[in-house]
């Protein structure tokens, strides 16, 4: 555990809490198996000593100031969560001025669940092209280290390379276990809506039934609603309690939209995502 | 009577449909099976779920009293998907009824009282049974005040019934609204401000009220206020149901579930578990 | 074993069975598909009583006369592999499943359905069955009960039912049962008591701003059992559907209009934790938690039940009650 970052994230949490600025912290906490780390809401200085970073720290806690619009707060951003910030920037879900961002250079975080702390870095670490968030108002930690970087999608070119069947079949098999916890929506930065599509009465597009049609639905619309939005934090993986590989499916479309317009989601605040933006030179496919 | 499974509905046919208000029909449907039909007995405050099949199934009020009309009667605000299929319902269409479930007002309790009835809007609807039930035995009673609002007069929904209401003996009936028109006479004011104006005596009193989530919040504390103690008011509330039988544990408020414990309660058995609006 | 394939025979036989990383109650053909050595499987046996998804009933139309159809259930089950806190789980749903009106559904699969448990020789991390009124090795809710030894099972027969499972030789045994493990101790005894005074404390919002109200705690859990009924209509014929719900879920308890009764994350988090530490037992005498652990361990955010007992604990300590 790297002290002195900790003690930089502490010293910044408490001046920003004594002078007022902030409502509270969003940063994390040491969880219960004493091992890994969990979201933690600091209002107080008293609790200020219970905020922690390390390798274990993998949850986007971007998705919280979603109910927190009304208070400004400080929250503690990795580099990928750096990237939900300027899609919510992007989609006006979120003002900046009600943040202040406590970017932290991660070293990457390691796969975790209760009591369980992985040797190797997540994937979508050993691919990750940030060093430090792309937006943030005070920077905590060392000089960012450069270590070789795995090829990206180097996973969804090999199930590029199976036939349609053998895909459709893997999918099919993965979508029965889903059992619609909808956990993968919830942590989702980019899972926003009032709502969602599934709690649509009038059209009723999927409805209540957890049977494989239904979850094959779900499943495939929400990566569909994500295609070209998706910042690749792979929470929705780690979360899922029935192992679907969800990233590999959001990463295909990732991988997808950026042949096509060469565009990754969360790299600016103001940008122009393919799928929202129309522009009348576009080719349209079927002129000429 | 209950059916071996007991979320299978009794079936019913729509009788007749009356339009009380822009968006309030009161609807009388008549059960198909006279085993059935002899053993639905009921009292003023249970409900039944009315199921428009295909689309849903929701609670309502029974609004009419038990052998004083022909069927059971409903008065169903048009709101939202299942309400909107009643509405669209031609008479001798087939609909489902379970119940008759939940507790009921214990009138026999209230004898010799003086009771104080407040509704708002549909709010009226469970309270009608009620106010029909004193009528029909006034000398048990004490005095008689109705308050009823509404958000405008077109919405008050059982208009029709006032005259009766009014000419009763020992019976006041005072009527606001949140907008008025140029024909009314009568208060533009909201329900709350109106029952603190007319000050209503606790004493050996009982008050019933049922409206919206806000009106029930501030009549509560304004009952409080002019010293009705908690156990002497009374208020029958709504809540999402999707089985009526205490077991999708969906319609509590704190450890009292609607279907099964209510929807009739006192101030004194949820106060603790009323969440803020 | 063998004996297993014998009750394959005439019955569905349910057992643990190893699904990609998961482990799950399914049915199975053959006794080599059944995983023995487990911690506890990934989710409780109670999908087997209240199914995620059901048909209530359909409705046809006979010359035009709309017909109501109820579900069936089709065989006698047998479960094989549960643990004594899966074991309590179902014993919990019993509450109000067979309150009258009785869920005639539940009831028939009940009935139906015969409990083979395995005892635990070891705890998990997660485990705390003790301090809710259970045991690694409690033998209170199924027909029989099987403890690993080295070189076999001791079968304690428990009930009737269970009796009827066996075949009609079995060796008396004068071995001696091995001690259950050891389990942390979660204090429980004021929750009850706290909850009810504690409910309008800040406590409940605080701790739901890490909640992400998915329904990952009440899909996992043995003894949570809330569900949806919808129907669906398709040219004529109607089925009207229940499915698992949770009281996490956004919308829960939103009726036509907008309004909702536990709008806010705390109070719906809340809900979760007064019904099951409050509610339950003050009608059914027992709190609705069984010391499985699941939740702890499924939780994304590290929502964990002890920690929320144990708080509650203080609270009460606290003001002196």
């Amino acid at each position: 555990m790297d002290s002195e970052l900790i003690q930089q994230i502490r010293n910044q949490a408490r001046d920003l809490l004594e002078s007022g600025t902030v409502k509270g912290v969003i940063g994390y906490e040491r969880a219960s198996d004493g091992l890994t780390a969990r979201p933690a809401f600091v209002y107080e200085l008293a609790a200020v000593e219970r905020l922690i970073f390390d390798e274990t720290c993998t949850h986007n806690l971007v998705i919280y100031l979603r109910d927190k619009k009304a208070e400004k707060m400080a929250i503690v951003v990795k580099p990928c969560d750096s990237r939900a910030i300027n899609l919510l920037l992007n989609e006006k879900q979120i003002k900046r001025e009600t943040l202040f961002i406590i970017g932290v250079t991660c070293p990457g975080v390691v796969e975790t669940s209760w009591n369980y702390k992985g040797q190797t870095l997540q994937a979508r670490c050993q691919t990750c092209q940030l060093s430090k968030p792309l937006v943030y108002d005070f920077l905590v930690g060392h000089e960012p280290v450069e270590w070789p970087k795995a090829v990206p999608y180097l996973n969804v070119q090999e199930m590029e390379n199976k036939s349609i069947a053998a895909r459709r079949d893997f999918w099919l098999g993965q979508f029965e276990r889903c059992i619609r916890c909808y956990a993968c929506r919830q942590v989702c930065p980019g899972c926003y809506c009032p709502e969602c599509f599934v709690e649509q009465l009038d059209p009723l597009w999927v409805g209540i039934r957890i049977a494989p049609k239904e979850n094959e639905l779900w499943q495939i619309m929400r990566a569909f609603h994500l295609a070209g939005r998706c910042i690749g934090c792979d929470e929705c993986e780690r979360v899922c309690p029935v192992d679907i590989p969800l990233s590999l499916l959001n990463q295909k479309l990732e991988k997808k939209v950026k042949e096509l317009f060469d565009f990754q989601a969360g790299l600016s605040p103001e940008e122009q995502p393919p799928l929202a933006t129309f522009k009348k030179e576009e080719k349209l496919g079927f002129e000429e | 009577m209950v059916l071996e499974n007991p979320f299978i509905p009794y079936l019913a046919t729509l009788k007749s449909a009356v339009q009380l208000t822009p968006d309030v029909k009161l609807l009388r449907i008549q059960l198909e099976s006279p085993a059935v039909k002899a053993s639905f007995d009921y009292k003023p405050g249970q409900f039944a779920l009315l199921s428009a099949f295909g689309e849903g199934e929701a609670p309502f009020g029974i609004v009419s009293l038990p052998r004083r009309s022909d069927g059971l009667e409903f008065a169903v605000r048009r709101i939202g998907t299942v309400t909107r299929a009643l509405h669209e319902l031609e008479l001798g269409d087939v609909l489902g009824v379970r119940g008759p479930f939940g507790n009921y007002f214990p009138l026999e309790d209230y004898t010799g009282k003086n009771i104080v009835i407040i509704g708002g809007g549909i709010g009226m609807a469970p309270l009608r049974p009620v106010i029909n039930k004193i009528l029909e035995q006034r000398d048990d009673y004490g005095n008689l005040l109705i308050i009823n609002g509404a958000r405008t007069p077109q919405d008050l929904v059982f208009a029709p019934e006032f005259k009766i209401w009014m000419e009763a003996p020992r019976t006041k009936l005072q009527l606001t609204v949140d907008r008025g028109d140029e024909s009314w006479g009568e208060r533009v004011a909201l329900v709350p401000d109106v029952v603190k104006e007319v000050a209503p005596s606790p004493d050996n009193a009982i008050a019933i009220t049922c409206g919206p989530p806000i009106m029930i919040h501030y009549t509560l504390a304004v009952l409080r206020e002019l010293g009705f103690k908690d156990n002497q008011i009374v208020t029958t509330l709504e809540a999402k149901m999707k089985c009526g039988l205490g077991k999708c544990a969906r319609c509590n408020v704190g450890d009292k579930y609607v279907c099964q414990d209510g929807p009739v309660f006192t101030l004194e058995q949820i106060s603790q578990f009323l969440e803020q609006p | 074993m063998r004996w297993l394939d014998q009750l394959l025979q005439e019955r569905i036989l349910l057992a643990p069975v190893r699904v990609e990383g998961l482990i799950l109650f399914q049915p199975v053909s053959k006794v080599e598909e059944v995983a023995l050595d487990f911690g506890n499987t990934t989710f409780s046996p109670k999908e087997w009583f209240l199914p995620p998804t059901e048909t209530l009933f359909s409705m046809q139309r006979n010359d035009g006369q709309p017909q109501l159809v109820p579900s069936m259930v089709e065989k006698d089950v047998v479960i094989f592999g549960l643990r004594s806190c899966d074991a309590k789980g179902i014993a919990l749903m019993d509450g109000p499943f067979l309150r009258e009106p009785a869920d005639t559904l539940y009831q028939e699969r009940r009935t139906r359905t015969s409990l083979i448990g395995l005892s635990c020789r070891q705890a998990q991390p997660e485990c705390f069955c003790t301090s809710v009124g259970s045991a690694p090795n409690d033998s209170s809710h199924v027909d029989i009960l099987l403890t690993e030894i080295e070189d076999g099972y001791i079968v304690q027969v428990i009930t009737d039912k269970g009796k009827a499972l066996l075949p009609q030789a079995l060796v008396e045994s004068e071995e001696a049962l091995p001690p259950p493990p050891e389990l942390q101790a979660v204090p429980t005894k004021q929750v009850t008591q706290a909850v009810r005074e504690f409910f309008n404390n800040p406590y409940w919002g605080r701790l739901a701003d890490r909640c992400l109200h998915c329904n990952i705690c009440a899909y996992v859990c043995p003894t949570c059992y809330c569900f949806d009924v919808r129907d669906y209509s398709n040219k004529g014929s109607l089925e009207r559907v229940r499915s698992w719900d949770s009281c996490q879920s956004a919308g829960f308890t939103r009726i036509a209009g907008g309004y909702e009764r536990r709008a806010t994350k705390g109070a719906r988090l809340r809900q979760r934790f007064s019904h099951k530490l409050l509610y339950f037992p003050e009608e059914f005498h027992d709190i609705a938690c069984v010391g499985c652990g699941r939740c702890v361990k499924s939780c994304p955010v590290n929502i964990d039940i002890r920690e929320v007992m144990s708080d509650l604990e203080q609270l009460e300590a606290k003001s002196g009650s």
